[in-house]
């Protein structure tokens, strides 16, 4: 059970809020001139990566405003959250972050619990 | 042979009475169940989990493994352990997992099969023949393997607490004591948490400590309970444990309020505490563990610094000449207290050499002559249900004593679970053989032996230090001891055997009867993964989750793998701490209040008229009248059904969703969500619609009603209501915020009654004169705005039953009213209330579809033959692009079609599949040809025959054939023709005249 901060209300515990995946996928303008496969990756395909992810969320049982968070999947940490209508932040930002828990290594998973 | 009683203030002189397995025993007020048992000289207190060999109290706290029992007297609570619950008078315990007693368990004969009952044993013999498992090995096992029986009868009225606060502190002993008196009085808010009823843990658990500050531990506890108590700014919650560390500091703590007293049921007996905090300091201490030797599970071993706490916190010497085996330092406190006692330990083993163990402990067996074995181990002991024997070895010696009780200390462990829960990073600790707290992951501090510091010298400097990040003063702490300071020990896991028989049994887990020979087959089977072989052996799995024995495993392990500790690591230890109810999980959202029911304003109206509910997402709504008692559900919709069609009937559809859609860009937004074309409608007409999600598939579907370009209302499903809300105010948030519209849910704002049948509009006339109902005035699929009485309704032309019908729009302050007149003008024309059921049976005879039904999130308007619903001139709207994908437009999609049986009176049952043979084969050997399924499935009254509406692979191209439907216990399948998918009226002539 995570803390994340909306940006309208301020920090309020994660089951207040429903997570809505990837962020910054735009829906296409004009869907009749992409072909089959774009339009299906528009549809099907997300990222789903170990660290830093951009993602979507909507304060559900609050203000019920979506908006974007940069979250590392690793560690469950939010680094920053900002409104739909904010620029995507560079990843640069986020250099000096935690990687993992535990020392884990940043790719796969496994016990690494232990400090050798 | 028998317990002896020792002063002892956390006992009270008060007498209670509790009963165990059918007999009375004298306990004492702030006893638990195991003191008591010890008291009275019970040591057998359960049968063990695979082979129900007898099994005593082997410690004196949470870590139990073996001492669980079924508490009768409250809601026959089951798997509690009995090192912790304490009684009260009139409790009732039975023991566990044996039949018919304690004494002669049946099971047992699992001991004597023991060889074959290995690790892996469930994987490698139950795996088959089909069907063996389901039928045959899983109840047995589960009769036969296991814990308690489910409490029966019992509605919980535990609650959950909320708390934020700066700083909690797990554990009251001295370190959490210490650590809480830096805080008194600061600006910190800190909750101060511990397990047992009284603080000071090791300072009332033994006589280690002498002095504090120049008072007792007892005078140094209550000053300075008394000062934090004081403190304005530090809570102290007793009888509470820490079960979870979750991420960004958040715990969970669940509190006994009933500890040591009878349950009230009117009272929550359990607290759920959920604790968000900047810092957490983790003080929880240590854990004693055993070491693995021959039947080292037989009732009489116990722990001895788990003997030494029955002496001190609740007065009772289980034995007065107990063997006391060790391989380190800490029983010098136990050996003391027994002499002072005036009782004589049977013999004294210490694993280390003479040199290295402690002058004094050398001086005290000397003095008091006591058998004294160096350098030595105990081989295994032997008794019947209970300990007798116990086998010395001293080099190649053995010797034999005789002595009820042995006492064992392998060590301890600093308490690393929540720490490890909290994502921190543990490392092997050469000094104490054990893992110690070491990078925290989030802002964790850890203190005294939990930390892995076993000097009480140096644990002032250690809080000052770790504290000092908190603007507190320093704490001074000078303590002087009972004991030498220093902690040595010599590592050892377990003790050679003299024989290598099958049915003798070192056990590394006793939850879950694992045995050291176990963890060697498991590895010689390739199971040389610390994670897979615990799995594989169940090792360390059990509800205690190894607390006393999970270091040992891992040490064994790497001596088998020849790797150091460090490099074979720590399986994961996952919250909970401990079991925690699942009373306590759910707090008061129970039955009703676990989802909340939705009532319509005439739901009193179908109390009294005897309608039977069906829940449709949190609604209640009439599922259909009974007319009379014995009136099936089958005759009820039946007659319903008839009756409507030849008269009229009256559905309370206040529980449809209705969705407002207000503002200057409503009309754009409608045709960007909905399939069908908004734009040339005509104000105050209505159309039924459909919502896609963005891969084409069928959502949700409603009728749309146009008040102007800027107005709308739609109607929802009754449980879609709430998601396709959501899911308009995502795209008007996400994608098209240059949008200027408005939504709002009004379902609850309008109390809705749908009445349909030839006599509707006669009915209509009655209840409204002023109202002109003719075709011409009101079309179909039109709606109107009217006074009536002193308020406002609203009345749409629409019907989902084939008929001529209305759909009413009223507050529901009125609706009753309203329902209540219609009824009493509807009554010389046998107006009759109907449910969902017959609405179902209309509506598929008239070939409407249900969403959920029909559609299953892989149908497109296109396979249910709705092509005039989609605005092909619109450039856009959700899931358009989608339905010329080449997967979306292919022929042999699943397609809507109607069936009906060639002999007219079998029955179509839903859910069946479509088949090409008009016999199954009686031994199925090739897959067969599947070409579709029965979506709905009726007895249509009014065609006097079973109705189907079924989605088959390219069905709108195979009308007139002939195919099968499979029937529910037969082999012959139903011989049916694919038909047009409306039985009635597809001229529509009776919706629109």
């Amino acid at each position: 059970m995570i803390l994340i901060k909306c940006p309208y209300c301020g920090e309020r515990d994660q089951s207040e809020f429903a997570n809505g995946g990837e962020a910054h996928v735009i829906r296409p303008k004009n869907p009749e001139s992409l072909s089959d496969k774009d339009w299906g990756e528009y549809v099907f395909y997300r990222n789903n990566p170990k660290g830093i992810f951009y993602e979507r969320w909507v304060h559900t049982h609050g203000c019920k405003k979506w908006f974007n968070a940069v979250r590392n999947t690793s560690t469950d940490q939010i680094l920053k959250v900002y409104k739909v209508n904010e620029k995507r932040p560079d990843l640069s930002e986020f250099q000096n972050t935690l990687k993992s828990p535990s020392g884990e290594p940043s790719v796969g998973s496994g016990n690494f619990a232990v400090k050798k | 042979m028998s317990a002896i009683y020792n002063n002892c203030e956390y006992i009270s002189k008060k007498q209670v009475k509790i009963t165990f397995d059918g007999k009375t025993y004298q306990a004492y007020e702030g006893d638990t169940i195991a003191s008591a048992l010890l008291r009275n000289n019970i040591r057998l207190v359960g049968r063990s989990f695979k082979y129900h060999r007898p099994r005593g109290i082997y410690t004196c706290g949470i870590e139990e493994p073996n001492a669980l029992v079924q508490i009768i007297s409250e809601h026959n609570e089951p798997n509690t352990r009995a090192t912790i619950k304490r009684v009260y008078d009139g409790m009732e315990i039975t023991s566990q997992n044996r039949w018919p007693s304690l004494r002669y368990d049946f099971g047992a004969i699992n001991n004597i099969l023991s060889p074959i009952f290995s690790a892996g044993f469930y994987y490698k013999t139950f795996m088959g023949p089909k069907g063996f498992w389901k039928n045959l090995y899983e109840p047995l096992i589960r009769r036969s393997a296991g814990l308690g029986k489910p409490p029966k009868n019992f509605r919980s009225k535990s609650t959950h607490q909320y708390h934020n606060t700066d700083v909690v502190i797990i554990g009251a002993g001295l370190s959490g004591l210490a650590a809480a008196k830096k805080f008194i009085n600061t600006k910190y808010k800190v909750l101060l948490i511990e397990q047992d009823s009284y603080l000071g843990g090791v300072l009332k658990n033994s006589n280690k400590v002498k002095t504090i500050n120049g008072l007792t531990p007892q005078e140094w506890i209550s000053e300075t309970e008394e000062l934090i108590f004081n403190s304005k700014n530090i809570t102290i919650l007793k009888n509470t444990l820490v079960t979870t560390y979750n991420f960004t500091n958040h715990l969970i703590a669940l509190e006994d309020k009933f500890s040591g007293k009878k349950i009230d049921l009117n009272k929550s007996e359990l607290t759920l505490h959920k604790i968000r905090t900047s810092n957490t300091i983790i003080a929880n201490g240590h854990i004693e563990r055993f070491i693995s030797f021959r039947n080292n599970d037989l009732p009489g071993v116990m722990l001895a610094s788990s003997f030494e706490k029955y002496i001190h916190r609740y007065g009772v010497v289980p034995e007065k000449e107990p063997v006391i085996f060790t391989n380190n330092s800490s029983t010098l406190s136990l050996l003391k207290k027994l002499i002072s006692l005036g009782c004589k330990p049977k013999a004294y083993v210490d694993y280390r050499k003479k040199d290295n163990i402690e002058t004094e402990v050398k001086k005290i067996l000397k003095d008091k002559e006591i058998t004294f074995f160096s350098d030595a181990e105990i081989e295994g002991c032997d008794g019947n249900k209970k300990v007798e024997t116990i086998t010395i070895r001293q080099g190649k010696s053995f010797n034999k004593l005789k002595s009820s009780m042995l006492c064992v200390s392998g060590g301890y462990n600093p308490d690393i679970h929540l720490f490890t829960q909290s994502k921190g990073l543990v490392k092997w600790d050469k000094n104490i053989l054990s893992f110690k707290p070491d990078t925290p992951f989030q802002k964790t501090i850890t203190l005294g032996s939990t930390s892995g510091n076993y000097s009480f010298k140096k644990l002032c400097d250690e809080i000052n230090e770790k504290l000092s990040i908190f603007k507190t003063k320093k704490v001074s702490l000078d303590i002087n001891l009972n004991v030498p300071n220093k902690f040595s020990i010599k590592e050892l896991w377990e003790t050679k055997k003299k024989s290598n028989s099958n049915w003798s049994k070192s056990f590394i887990d006793l939850h879950n009867d694992v045995t050291t020979k176990d963890l060697k087959q498991a590895i010689t089977e390739g199971f040389d993964r610390i994670e897979h072989l615990k799995r594989y052996t169940t090792n360390s799995m059990g509800t205690d989750q190894g607390k006393i024995s999970s270091i040992n495993s891992l040490a064994i392990v790497s001596k088998m793998l020849k790797k150091e500790i460090s490099e074979v690591g720590t399986t994961t230890y996952r919250p909970p701490y401990a079991p925690l109810s699942f009373a306590a999980i759910a707090g008061r959202s129970t039955y009703e209040f676990y989802d909340p029911e939705r009532k319509t304003s005439i739901h009193s109206w179908h109390l009294k008229n005897n309608a039977v509910f069906e829940d449709v997402g949190q609604w209640k709504r009439p599922w259909y009248f009974k007319a009379s008692e014995n009136e099936t559900m089958h005759q009820a919709v039946q007659r319903e059904s008839k009756m409507l069609r030849e008269n009229a009937g009256i559905l309370d559809g206040s529980t449809l969703g209705k969705i407002e859609i207000k503002g200057r860009d409503a009309l754009e937004f409608m045709n960007l969500m909905y399939t069908n074309a908004f734009s040339k409608m005509k104000p105050m007409t209505s159309r039924y619609a459909m919502m896609l999600g963005e891969d084409g598939m069928i959502k949700d579907d409603g009728i749309i009603c146009k008040i102007s370009d800027q107005h709308f209302i739609a109607t929802t499903t009754s449980s879609g209501a709430p998601k396709v809300l959501a899911d308009m105010e995502e795209y008007l948030q996400t994608e098209w915020p240059h949008l200027q519209v408005y939504l709002n849910s009004i379902t609850e704002q309008f109390s809705t009654f749908n009445i349909s049948g030839p006599k509707t509009r006669e009915i209509m006339m009655r209840v409204f004169p002023d109202i002109d109902f003719s075709n011409d005035a009101f079309p179909f699929m039109t709606f109107k705005n009217f006074d009536y009485k002193e308020t406002k309704i609203r009345i749409m032309r629409a019907s989902f039953t084939g008929e001529l019908g209305y759909e009413i729009y009223i507050p529901p302050k009125f609706g009753l009213d309203l329902w209540e007149e219609i009824f009493s003008c509807g009554k010389e024309f046998n107006l009759i209330p109907y449910g969902t059921e017959t609405m179902h049976l209309l509506r598929a005879e008239k070939g409407y579809i249900v969403i959920g039904q029909e559609t299953d999130g892989t149908v497109t308007p296109i396979d249910l033959n709705y092509n005039w619903m989609i605005g092909k001139n619109k450039k856009d709207f959700i899931g358009k692009r989608s339905l010329s994908r080449p997967d979306t437009s292919r022929e042999d999609r699943k397609q809507l079609v109607g069936l009906s049986p060639i002999n007219k009176k079998d029955t179509i049952e839903e859910g069946q599949h479509i088949v090409e043979l008009n016999e199954l084969p009686k031994k199925i050997t090739n897959p067969i040809k599947y070409l579709g399924h029965v979506s709905s499935g009726y007895h249509s009254p009014n065609l006097n025959h079973s109705i189907g509406l079924a989605m088959i692979r390219g069905g709108k191209n195979l009308l007139g054939k002939k195919f099968f439907v499979t029937a529910t216990g037969k082999t012959r399948n139903i011989p049916v023709e694919i038909v047009n998918p409306v039985f009635i009226d597809p001229e529509n002539k009776r919706l629109t005249s």
